[in-house]
């Protein structure tokens, strides 16, 4: 045995037994101790918390509130999400590429931002576009409210449809054209064939994806917090933060039933849907890559673009160009055009107000923690899931994924129980929970760009490196990492991105010295000034857009969001 | 009448020019095959015939009837055409039935009258027993049945065949080769086949269309192609050859890097290619036609696959067995070379292959 390369193996064991142990500590253990407070919360076994699910009139309404919204927002989101993907993968849609850029953007937006564009917009008394179409079609009131039910799912599946689209998109594009070609053949016309084999052999991925849809609506904190507690509909996620601010007992073991049920039936949706989609995998690659033949709309061209433009425009410019028009005003009565209305001041505040200079800073650093340590971890699980053959390696992937399927609020509310001194960890009011909290959440997506890359570096390279007498730290440095850089970089963004902005863990696990710029944002828009939230909002906005481009040209366009 | 006609189809993707200036007609009852390397754009003008990809110039009839053309253009549902894509593209999600009878379901045929339809076709491709399998539980030959089956089942005047055969192991692809072409004989139909496996180009072809880099090179019947390609390129893609520097005299060829000549009443002089298939040169203890000096010997069975070096050239020899080993390494031998082609040197790099 060569006692060098004996020495490099013990440093990967070492490394990766921390890793798993990480995960272990602040991952499993938190959540497997909520779920043991919830049957335990007066010191022995009982089911009461579960019981006050639905007993208690508060939680049954949330619940209720919660369910028929995401529900909703998943029938919804599917039906916008599959004729997009269809009209723009497999159509001579105009302007294919511009549309597809659009949807796919929505996905990394804050959802808190979409929330705050469609308040000013759809407010009953002053919303921009109430406004609007009651002068235009002579109303005597306002045609929408946002404070309602109808208002929280419009704005779930604006934001939430893409998930559904971008699902869908990837099946479709594996599909093996020639499938569809043969219907074509057989004599079925374009729209014969998308029933007849098209949408049955999508249904799979149309099923997992309306999963996913449902599980982020239910999961989501930012939309219901920013529409719903004023329009008094509280949801699971809202009543279980309100619940943790209050603080008693009973509240407590409220919101830990609440979190409990949340995850579970999330985590059991996200397993369900992956199996959906293992199980009946029809997609298969033909051996010719032939591009598939696009189907001519003829004279329903132009109309359907310009209904997708149409839609376009209202669900993905419309809120944004609201947030920044927002953002400049001066009276929220009047338009942004009206002379005098039009301000820079609130852009100022953001450069010039102390307390946002150092959420900012706060945010900044706690991201960069996030995704660097974060992109440690799935560097050493994806060499482990992908180059090794050890017994349970899938374990830390599976734990990674479990951890973003997790609802943030159920993450944010498990840490807050067990790392308060309580078993020995006290980090409660620093910025390490969050850091802790945000690679749970977000790990993930780093996992997946990393895992894709390792799956493209042939094995055999790295062993011709070890054949020409290179231990393993050196193979890593010589051979894998300069090939799977550009995705390192890209997994380190795209975890770096939400933790940035992070709303729903940041506003129950911050103190003082450690307030981000998300909680920073909400605070302004529900109590001081939507302006100044708005210009908070652009600035966030922008920077999510550069991180994107950057990303998109590091990797060449194989990963982006 | 012709059942097809190609009238100068130009086919572009961006600037990249894929099919140049193509015609052709194909004949009632006819076996066509477009043989080439890949990237040649054989696939592509099968697809322009299928109506999935349309010409940037030129005309396709079919049966007389404009179906590509600057101004008209028959969807594929339209065209009355059966199709066997490479990847087979049947239907997951669909029986084995299902799939053969999906055409006729959308003819809306009497039940009656799919049943037995469906059941008749079946049987000519050997599935009967497997009507009601999934697709996942047969193997790539049979799915390429129900792919066949399927094409066939509407009773098309018309049957294109994407490289069919290239995805199935060595055996059952040379047992199908006989198979689709008896089939095709006892249903009299005319069948468009692409593939760049000149075994089953020349096994199953009426004619065979030799292309390259978008042009057709010659159109001709398997033994013409074989035995008097048009040029070089069809000469070494139609089977084993053997290229010679040449220049031609005076009725005789003087080889380039020997002393060696070889009789030649042709009408071309200057330098020339010599082409030798393997099976046309025979190894002789005397002098033969030329001197040579064997490099290496595999022995394959039925022929003694010799190695010689002849000049600066190397030609591979399809010796007779018994030949093995009577001569040794670097020996020098005689051969005879009963048969030649020669062809004008234009100095291109013919065997490289265009894409």
């Amino acid at each position: 045995m060569n006692p060098a390369k004996n020495h490099c193996f013990d440093i990967k064991w070492v490394l990766m037994l921390a890793v798993v142990a990480f995960l272990l500590v602040f991952q499993v253990f938190p959540l497997l101790y909520m779920v043991f407070r919830m049957f335990f919360a007066s010191g022995h076994f009982s089911m009461d918390a579960v019981k006050r699910i639905y007993s208690y009139a508060l939680n049954r309404t949330c619940l209720k509130n919660t369910l028929v919204a995401s529900g909703l927002t998943m029938v919804f989101g599917v039906l916008i999400a599959f004729p997009l993907a269809f009209l723009i993968g497999r159509t001579n849609l105009y302007g294919k590429t511009l549309f597809r850029t659009l949807f796919v953007t929505t996905y990394m937006v804050p959802p808190y931002v979409g929330a705050m564009a469609w308040l000013r917009l759809l407010n009953p008394t002053v919303g921009t576009l109430n406004v609007f179409l009651k002068n235009l079609f002579g109303l005597s009131g306002a045609p929408f409210s946002i404070y309602s039910i109808g208002g929280l799912v419009w704005v779930l599946t604006t934001f939430y449809y893409p998930y559904a689209f971008i699902t869908i998109s990837r099946a479709m594009e594996k599909m093996d054209p020639s499938l569809e070609e043969a219907a074509r053949i057989s004599g079925a016309s374009p729209l014969k064939t998308l029933i007849t084999v098209t949408l049955p052999l999508m249904l799979p991925s149309i099923a997992a994806s309306a999963l996913l849809v449902f599980v982020a609506a239910a999961s989501c904190y930012g939309i219901p917090s920013i529409i719903g507690v004023p329009g008094r509909i509280y949801t699971v996620t809202t009543r279980i933060v309100d619940y943790v601010y209050v603080g008693s007992q009973e509240g407590l073991t409220d919101a830990t039933a609440l979190a409990v049920f949340l995850m579970v039936m999330a985590l059991i949706l996200m397993l369900l849907s992956d199996f959906i989609v293992g199980k009946k995998d029809y997609i298969t690659i033909s051996g010719k890559s032939v591009r598939p033949a696009l189907v001519d709309l003829g004279k329903w061209r132009v109309p359907l673009t310009v209904l997708v433009a149409v839609f376009a425009l209202i669900v993905a410019v419309l809120p944004f160009v609201t947030v920044f028009a927002t953002s400049f005003t001066v009276n929220m009565g009047k338009s942004v055009f009206v002379p005098g209305n039009f301000t820079m001041k609130y852009w100022g505040i953001l450069t010039s107000r102390k307390s946002i200079g150092k959420s900012m800073r706060n945010s900044v650093l706690s991201a960069v923690w996030a995704a660097s340590m974060g992109m440690i971890v799935c560097l050493l699980m994806s060499y482990l899931l992908k180059r090794t053959k050890v017994k349970g390696r899938q374990i830390p992937n599976f734990l990674i994924t479990l951890g973003s399927g997790t609802p943030s609020v159920a993450i944010a509310l498990a840490l807050i129980m067990t790392m308060s001194g309580r078993f020995g960890i006290n980090i409660y009011n620093t910025m390490l929970i969050m850091v802790i909290a945000y690679m749970i959440k977000y790990m993930m997506m780093g996992m997946q760009t990393v895992s894709a890359a390792f799956a493209q570096v042939s094995p055999s390279m790295e062993e011709a490196a070890q054949i020409s007498g290179a231990g393993w730290l050196r193979r890593i440095r010589d051979v894998v990492l300069p090939l799977i850089v550009p995705s390192i970089v890209a997994g380190w963004f795209l975890i770096f991105m939400p933790c940035f902005y992070e709303l729903t863990m940041s506003n129950l696990l911050y103190a003082d010295q450690t307030k981000t710029l998300g909680v920073e944002l909400y605070n302004y828009q529900t109590y001081h000034s939507q302006q100044t939230a708005s210009a908070l909002a652009g600035g966030i906005l922008i920077m999510v857009v550069l991180c994107n481009t950057l990303i998109y040209k590091l990797t060449k366009g194989r990963v982006s969001i | 009448m012709p059942v097809i006609t190609i009238q100068h189809v130009t086919k572009k993707f961006g600037d990249t020019v894929v099919l140049k200036d193509f015609s052709a007609e194909f004949s009632d009852g006819e076996f066509i095959t477009l043989l080439g390397p890949s990237g040649c754009g054989k696939t592509t003008m099968l697809r322009m015939l299928a109506g999935f990809e349309k010409p940037t110039e030129g005309e396709i009839l079919i049966d007389g009837v404009t179906v590509n053309s600057a101004t008209a253009f028959v969807p594929p549902e339209k065209r009355g055409i059966g199709m066997v894509f490479q990847s087979y593209a049947v239907w997951p999600h669909m029986n084995v039935f299902d799939n053969v009878a999906y055409p006729l379901k959308i003819q809306k045929k009497p039940k009656d009258e799919i049943r037995a339809k469906v059941e008749k076709i079946l049987e000519i491709v050997h599935l009967s027993q497997y009507a009601k399998r999934m697709p996942s539980e047969l193997s790539g030959g049979q799915q390429q049945r129900v792919a066949l089956g399927r094409a066939l089942v509407g009773e098309p005047k018309m049957l294109l065949l994407d490289e069919p055969l290239s995805n199935l192991d060595a055996k059952l692809r040379e047992q199908m080769r006989f198979e689709i072409k008896e089939i095709q004989e006892s249903l009299h139909i005319n069948v468009v086949y692409v593939t760049h496996d000149r075994s089953e180009a020349m096994t199953m072809s009426d004619r065979v269309f030799v292309i390259n880099s978008g042009v057709i090179q010659q159109a001709d019947s398997p033994y013409e192609i074989y035995t008097h390609p048009a040029n070089q390129f069809v000469a070494d893609f139609a089977g084993d050859i053997n290229f010679l520097k040449g220049v031609s005299e005076g009725g005789r060829i003087r080889l380039k890097g020997v002393d060696d000549v070889l009789a030649y009443d042709g009408d071309l002089t200057g330098d020339v290619d010599v082409a030798i298939r393997p099976e046309q040169i025979r190894i002789v203890p005397d002098k033969g036609h030329i001197r040579g000096r064997i490099l290496n010997e595999y022995f394959m069975g039925d022929v003694d696959d010799c190695r010689v070096k002849v000049g600066e050239a190397e030609l591979r020899v399809a010796a007779d067995a018994s030949v093995y080993r009577r001569f040794g390494k670097h020996e020098e031998i005689g051969l005879d070379i009963a048969d030649f082609l020669v062809f004008p040197d234009t100095g291109d790099q013919f065997r490289k292959i265009l894409t």
